[in-house]
């Protein structure tokens, strides 16, 4: 059998290729960083006394204990914010169920830093709400207070990903399957919870499960609100602490990377068997349904409850990026445009940086995460499904552990000219790229898995090779969920600070998160940083505009079903 | 995608290589440090100016993360100069052999300010401005919850200020590590230890960034802060409604360059630390967005009529010849002392303090000897600490942070011990106090 | 459910329906008698699937009515219609049981659980599941796939069943014994149902009545044997096994606006003379019982299908025949 030979050979190499890419960018640099988690300061053989000395210490028990209780009610929460949206835009004639899909995927656009200023001005203790509150009713409520707080913004934050994971899976769905419902005599919040949902669980998982990685691996929001009893920021704070050199700091990397690993594993094992999305056979297009008017009214409240709160933060930012100054007040004192101004002047540069970095790595991602995933759904290469876990593991890597990985593994390194590889600005792409690969990959296998195995038979059997069937059936078969994936990577590689803030080099290479984090650190930078914010959110827009254009229209001319 | 594949891969070395060609440059004085922009931008282009084919790129990092990012790259290192406020910083890079030693030949500048030395006795850092701490507060707020104007920092433990004070993190901050540092030699460890913890008794929160305090006093979610003067000075000139007291004891802290061992452009570095110290460097100091206090006493001339002089100022003189030796030989231990005490036990201490309030004013109207002694040993038990001042300095507790060999227990079990006992004893004040209200009333 | 429901009857008036610009229904009457299993016959984007999701509330008509037992269903949503539809992907819940899938409506209908259970397994045994009620759909065949789906519907005793294509996704073999099932279910229950259908074998074996469409329209109802001998117009007539269609010019005179109409095993072949109808064999297929040929006849060619007998005489392609034909067998249509 030449041929199958040719086949896998061709499929080894692609995998070898992405595995030394995993490895090189990935596996190698963190790997030099957490190793110190399993050798006792002041040098020694391996131990694992660190961890002992993990579940040994409150500090660090209680922080596990409060990251796991944040990141459950923040699923919780997301999910009761994208649940109505999903639902109404897939199954009912819902005008502008496409601007809600859009904005309803900006709140991932959130600049760092500025963006927990303008929510403190908004819903902190004395923010617009509850000043004005206090002034009508007398009371105060602590939005932005410890451990809710932080499930408050977080679930603001991310709840995009389970809108789009739950939309795309209730739009997979027979219609035939709801139908059959309705006519055995269901309805409503029953059909949906008997029905839909079970239906739409895979969906939802995957989103879930992201959101409950992220929100466990993040570190920003957790600080932005003071709150430090979480394992993340325990993390954080330790590894950026002078002085307190200790590999405590990494010991939380490695639970954070296993809490990860095993959250994914666990939904993967929840889902076998139950994709049934895929599985499916006939029905036709969804049947949106009318809605009475006063459903229609409901409706559109509750929608636009949603989106005001979820896009809090934006209009926030928005007012900021215009206020003279705004400080214990429902509203900023006064308006200018000198912000704008001032950073139009300057941030050319930033934004230049910000768009090629933010491509590149989507680029990357989009590339790699659909390979990873063509090699795990198409072929049967033994271990390609490490491939899918080391790319996933990503996820969890703490940015700041990936850029000091970086510092360490590639600062030696030197080019014919003795500049260290780590000072180039290739290496932030490469770095941005790795943290946004399982949004891609996540995406890749989303698209593929909807691509019936019979079309690529089809070309092979009327004469294509699997490399011609991949380029000419697989590839644009796939354009929409790939462009769904790099949208989402670049969007969110565009906001994206901790591994860049260690590894930017030079302010001419800094993208516009650096940019902006610089501005956030003084008291004149504020409305400036906020400027630079709404900048970044509307060049994001934009991208995703023009992305979704492309996508539609590629899918009009191929004559698919949008 | 095999043939994708390859092309992104091609497609990325390309832009490596064109990467690397562009990145040569000459005259290039590469500078990691902690200022904000407002202060680097002015100086880059004064020193751009003073001195002709010179250019500055400015690295901007928090203090930690600089010190971080020279430590990883001391292999390859490429940065000439590390810039930041915190004394301590450059004693870790010290400890770490990543500073190389330069005598600056600038004159007339002063050996001392307040009661800081202005250069690093062994050469490797030198002062060129000082900054003074105090506290900053949002009139808005202030006016709107009907609080009072503070003057000292025994002021901020009192009721009124209770849940309305913020600071930074000593672990996190390397002024406010200074700020702490200074009461415990000016008071000594135990009395030091007290009035820090009476105030943090009333700490609305304690953040992770020096900004962070500012910040949200600017914005109003805190009423007070406990900053640096030029945080304050900026933010006023920023427009925010805030106002600033240097405490009647403050400590002065001095701003340090150094420059990094095996520099790439040592002579370019110098040039940056000569310019500093010079007359023009002093006077690029009194900007409104630097504000920091020049260390030439002729510059004072030029000064605005308000500007803090510490030269003649008797409040900046400071009370205490500050030791930078004991400072160095503890500052890991008090760092994770204030975190594992106050940091992450701050709601036991406050539970613990609000009662107290609420026994000292039951106390002002009715007075109870019984309840004024139990709230004495509640205070007690709040003060007490779980290692002594020598302690502190040993090398038992020091190789427990550095992993030395002299170690009695690990950091990790270090921290749990103090925790637990900081944990156990607030709550222990906090029945005493409680049973010190009941009688009081 | 095995005794026999009291049949109601089905009145459509005046049905018109678009879906943005196109007119899927175009007045549309039909009168369907209790206890009749009906077809909806014609070919695919006809509208007949569209009428069928209009009698069960899942599309609303523009104009006209439907009248479930006399009364007009229009203000009914889907879940109060008691209208049980069998759907062509059969619409099995994956995530259910067999049972819980023909529980499901029992459920929503707040049953006690013992009836609920009595009547899962009732409907099951009618089906012949009993034995599969613990597995998964995905673990069952085609048809026994499409067996739960018809036990899931029954169970909730609807007033009418609805079966949309319901014998599309099983191949041929199966089809013949499932439709007879299907019968015999029907009779069985006395149920007034519907049966959408393209394959005209299926709906002539099986359907009491047939409603042929086409394009939106209903062009003929009537009993398989009238569609067949007395199609209405010339779509009938074609759709309904094979038709020769002349025009005036072939050789027969033909009055203007219409069409003349015959079926290939009317005509037989003759010698040429005296015939107005002739031309060479241009084609022959055997096809076992019968022999068929291709005449060109003028501009037209003609079907002639004769019985064939071992021995018989053959025409072959090239022959002059003659196409004769007795007058009762010839039908003159509007074009």
């Amino acid at each position: 059998m030449a041929l199958a030979g040719t086949r896998s050979a061709g499929q080894a190499t692609l995998a070898l290729a992405i595995a030394l890419f995993l490895g090189v960018f990935l596996v190698v640099p963190v790997a030099t960083v957490v190793y110190v988690a399993f050798t006792e300061k002041g040098g020694g053989g391996l131990t694992l006394v660190n961890f002992l000395d993990f579940a040994r210490t409150d500090l660090f028990v209680r922080s596990f204990w409060n990251s796991v209780y944040v990141s459950a009610m923040t699923v919780v929460w997301a999910s009761a914010l994208a649940l109505p949206l999903a639902y109404l835009t897939t199954r009912f004639e819902f005008r502008g169920a496409m601007l809600v899909q859009t904005l309803g995927f900006l709140p991932l656009v959130m600049p760092p830093f500025v963006g927990a200023v303008a929510m403190q001005l908004l819903f902190g203790r004395n923010g617009s709400v509850n000043l004005l509150l206090d002034e009508w009713l007398g009371i105060k409520i602590g939005f932005m207070e410890g451990l809710n707080g932080v499930i408050f913004l977080q679930a603001i934050h991310y709840f995009p990903f389970i809108l789009v994971n739950l939309s795309a899976a209730l739009r997979n769905i027979d219609r035939a399957m709801e139908e059959a419902a309705q006519n055995l005599g269901s309805h409503g919040l029953r059909l949906f919870r008997r029905i839909a949902l079970p239906l739409a669980l895979p969906g939802f998982i995957a989103g879930a499960s992201l959101v409950f990685v992220k929100v466990f691996d993040d570190v920003a929001t957790p600080l932005l609100l003071n709150v430090k009893e979480m394992l993340a920021p325990q993390a954080y704070l330790r590894i950026t602490s002078i002085g307190i050199d200790d590999p405590m700091g990494y010991v939380i990397s490695v639970v954070l990377i296993g809490v990860a690993v095993a959250t994914m594993w666990a939904s993967a094992l929840v889902l076998k068997g139950k994709d049934y999305a895929t599985t499916q056979r006939g029905g036709g297009g969804l049947a949106r349904r009318k809605l009475k008017p006063r459903e229609s009214a409901l409706a559109y409240a509750v929608v636009i409850l949603i989106l005001t709160l979820v896009l809090a933060p934006h209009v926030g930012l928005l007012l900021l990026s215009f206020a003279t100054v705004w400080s214990y007040s429902p509203l900023p004192d006064g308006y200018t445009l000198a912000h704008y101004a001032r950073v139009l002047g300057d941030s050319s540069g930033y934004i230049k940086n910000t768009l090629l970095y933010s491509s590149l790595a989507a680029g990357i991602d989009v590339v790699i995460g659909g390979a990873i995933a063509y090699l795990v759904l198409r072929t049967k290469l033994p271990g390609r499904q490490w491939l899918d876990w080391a790319a996933s593991t990503a996820l969890a890597v703490p940015g700041v552990v990936l850029g000091i990985g970086y510092l360490r593994a590639f600062y030696g390194v030197k080019m014919p000219d003795g500049t260290p590889l780590a000072a180039l600005w290739i290496v932030i792409v490469l770095a941005i790229a790795i943290r946004r690969l399982p949004y891609a990959l996540r995406a890749a296998y989303a698209a593929l898995q909807q691509i019936s195995v019979s079309l690529e038979e089809a070309a092979e059997n009327l004469g294509a090779t699997k490399a011609r069937t991949v380029r000419r059936i697989v590839i644009p078969l796939m354009t929409g969920g790939l462009l769904a994936g790099f949208v989402t990577s670049f969007a969110t590689a565009a906001v994206e600070l901790s591994a860049v803030l260690i590894l930017v080099q030079s302010n001419s290479d800094a993208p516009l998160a650096y940019g902006l984090y610089v501005l956030m650190q003084t008291p004149a930078g504020r409305g400036a940083g906020a400027a630079l914010g709404v900048i970044a959110v509307v060049l994001v827009a934009i991208c995703m505009g023009l992305a979704q254009l492309a996508a539609d229209r590629s899918q009009r001319a191929r004559g698919l079903d949008i | 995608m095999i043939r994708l594949f390859t092309l992104a891969v091609g497609l990325t070395l390309a832009l490596v290589l064109a990467a690397g060609a562009a990145f040569a440059q000459t005259g290039k004085v590469t500078v990691v440090t902690s200022f904000s922009k407002d202060v680097t931008d002015p100086l880059k282009k004064a020193f751009e100016k003073a001195v002709p084919g010179a250019t500055l790129e400015v690295q901007n990092r928090n203090t930690n993360a600089g010190v971080k990012f020279l430590e990883e790259t001391k292999a390859n290192n490429q940065v000439d100069l590390f810039w930041a406020s915190a004394p301590d910083a450059f004693e870790v890079l010290k400890g770490k052999k990543l500073l190389s030693p330069y005598k600056p030949k600038a004159t007339g500048i002063a050996e001392k300010v307040g009661s800081y030395p202005v250069n690093d006795r062994d050469g490797f850092y030198s002062g060129f401005a000082a900054s003074g701490y105090g506290i900053m507060w949002n009139e808005r707020y202030v006016k709107a919850n009907k609080l009072p104007t503070p003057k000292e920092w025994q002021d901020l433990a009192t009721a009124p200020y209770f849940d309305h004070v913020s600071i930074s993190a000593p672990s996190r901050s390397g002024t406010t590590h200074l700020t702490i540092e200074t009461i415990l030699q000016g008071e000594g460890w135990d009395k030091g230890w007290r009035t820090t913890k009476e105030i943090s008794g009333n700490l609305r929160q304690v953040t992770d960034r020096s900004f962070g305090v500012p910040e949200a006093v600017n914005s109003g979610q805190v009423g007070y802060g406990i900053v640096i003067d030029f945080f304050a000075f900026s933010s006023q000139g920023a427009g925010f409604p805030v106002k600033f007291v240097y405490p009647s004891v403050t400590t002065l802290v001095p701003a340090n360059v150094g420059i990094v061992a095996n520099a790439p452009n040592k002579a370019g570095a110098e040039a940056f630390i000569e310019f500093l110290l010079s007359p023009v460097g002093q006077e690029a100091l009194l900007e409104p967005t630097i504000r920091r206090l020049p260390i030439r006493q002729e510059t004072y001339a030029k000064a605005p009529a308000d500007y803090p002089n510490p030269f003649k100022d008797k409040n900046l003189h400071g009370l205490l010849t500050f030791n930078a030796e004991l400072s160095e030989s503890r500052n890991a231990a008090v760092d994770t002392l204030f975190d594992q005490l106050i940091t992450f036990q701050l709601e036991p201490l406050k539970a613990a303090t609000k009662v107290l309030h609420e026994v000292d004013a039951a106390l002002a109207k009715k007075d109870n000897a019984q309840a004024r002694a139990l709230a004495k040993e509640a205070r007690d038990l709040i003060a007490a600490m779980p290692i002594t001042a020598a302690q502190a300095a040993s090398p038992e507790i020091r190789a427990a942070f550095t992993g030395g060999k002299e170690k009695s227990a690990r950091q990790a079990e270090l921290e749990q011990q103090w925790a637990a006992f900081a944990k156990e004893k607030y709550a222990a004040a906090k029945a005493k106090a409680d049973e010190a209200l009941k009688l009081a009333r | 459910m095995s005794k026999p429901v009291r049949a109601v009857g089905i009145e459509i008036a005046g049905v018109n329906l678009s879906y943005g610009t196109t007119h899927v229904l175009k007045n549309v009457d039909l009168s369907v008698r209790p206890g009749e299993l009906f077809a909806f016959l014609g070919p695919s984007g006809c509208g007949k699937t569209t009428l069928l999701r209009l009698i069960a509330g899942f599309a609303q008509a523009e104009t006209g009515r439907v009248l479930l037992d006399g009364r007009d269903v229009a203000p009914l949503p889907p879940w109060k219609r008691d209208v049980g539809m069998v759907f062509q992907s059969y619409a099995l819940w994956p995530h259910m049981t067999v049972a819980k899938n023909v529980a499901f409506g029992l459920e929503e209908r707040r049953l006690p659980r013992a009836e609920i259970d009595r009547r899962v397994a009732e409907a099951l045994d009618l089906v012949g599941l009993s034995d599969y009620a613990g597995r998964r759909p995905a673990q069952l065949s085609g048809g026994q796939q499409q067996r739960v789906a018809v036990a899931r519907t029954i169970a909730i005793e609807p007033k009418v069943l609805l079966l949309d294509e319901p014998l599309s996704n099983l191949d041929a073999k199966m089809r013949v014994s499932v439709r007879r099932e299907l019968r015999a279910l029907q009779q069985r229950l006395g149920l007034t149902t519907i049966f959408v259908t393209h394959d005209q074998e299926e709906a002539n074996t099986i359907c009491d009545r047939i409603a042929v469409m086409d394009a939106g329209t209903v062009r003929q109802v009537g009993t398989p044997m009238e569609l067949y001998e007395n199609p209405a117009n010339l779509f009938v007539a074609s759709f309904l096994g094979s038709a020769n269609i002349l025009g005036d010019g072939d050789g027969i005179p033909v009055p203007a606006g219409k069409r003349l109409v015959f079926r290939p095993q009317h005509a037989t072949l003759s010698s040429i003379d005296g015939v107005p109808l002739r031309g060479p064999v241009t084609h022959r297929e055997f096809l076992g019982a019968t022999v068929r040929y291709n005449v060109q006849v003028g501009g037209s060619e003609i079907l002639v299908e004769t019985p064939f007998q071992s021995g018989g005489e053959l025409r072959t392609v090239g022959d002059m025949v003659g196409v004769a034909l007795p007058p009762e067998r010839m039908l003159y249509l509007p074009a």
